[in-house]
């Protein structure tokens, strides 16, 4: 059967290992968000992660 | 950082039709990973197509990571002889997709959407059992982790229901 048709409810092994180190608690609150919340909470990830990254970069200019 | 909200009324407000796929469209079912472009899947229309060149020349899309100076013309002709295009706007990054392993193109994909609304517009978003099954198909070792979340995700949904 080709890989798109197969129904997503079949267990891969492989899969089934990466599922044991998801952190639900996570998901669930996400959840818990409308959807517009749940973006405006990714661009405020993206731009700690940008502060992050010029934070990074300021402390090696200073090395 | 990629304005989502902004790329989307963009594109929304100048009527392209679109399906948002990707590590967005796993943010829009509840995922906690952090994506930096906007993946959409663009319909090849001769109308579409112009919608989008018009949409997004003001946000001066470009080749990302490409060297600057190339000779990329935003134009309806390099849409069509082109597929997929990985820009840097403005805005942000955005990927548009005409098609999409395991998926097909924008047709093949709206029966299995969701309309959502993302700062007052309202998107089609690719479904999340048909999201798994595409990024399964794309078979990439970097999608094992998203696959599982996903998954995750989904079992969530139904225990909800």
């Amino acid at each position: 059967m080709p890989e798109q048709n197969k129904p997503v409810a079949d267990v891969d092994p492989v899969i089934e290992e990466y599922k044991k180190h998801v952190d639900v608690t996570l998901i669930r609150e996400n959840l818990r968000l409308t959807v517009d919340q749940r973006f405006q909470q990714l661009m405020k990830m993206q731009q700690f992660a940008e502060e992050l990254q010029g934070a990074r970069r300021k402390a090696q200019e200073r090395e | 950082m990629t304005d989502f909200n902004a790329l989307l009324r963009l594109l929304t407000e100048n009527e392209v039709e679109f399906i948002i796929v990707g590590g967005a469209a796993a943010t829009a079912h509840g995922s906690a990973r952090l994506t930096f472009d906007l993946d959409i899947v663009y319909r090849r229309t001769p109308t579409n197509i112009a919608r989008l060149i018009s949409a997004l020349a003001p946000i001066q899309p470009y080749l990302r990571g490409a060297p600057a100076g190339l000779p990329f013309e935003w134009s309806v002709e390099t849409i069509k002889k082109g597929l997929n295009f990985t820009l840097i706007t403005t805005l942000g990054a955005l990927d548009l997709l005409g098609e999409i392993a395991g998926g097909g193109g924008y047709e093949q994909l709206t029966p299995d959407t969701i309309e959502v609304e993302i700062s007052g517009v309202q998107c089609l978003c690719l479904g999340l059992e048909r999201l798994i099954t595409v990024k399964r198909a794309a078979g990439r070792p970097k999608d094992l982790e998203v696959i599982a979340e996903l998954h995750q995700i989904l079992s969530e949904t139904h225990r909800n229901q």
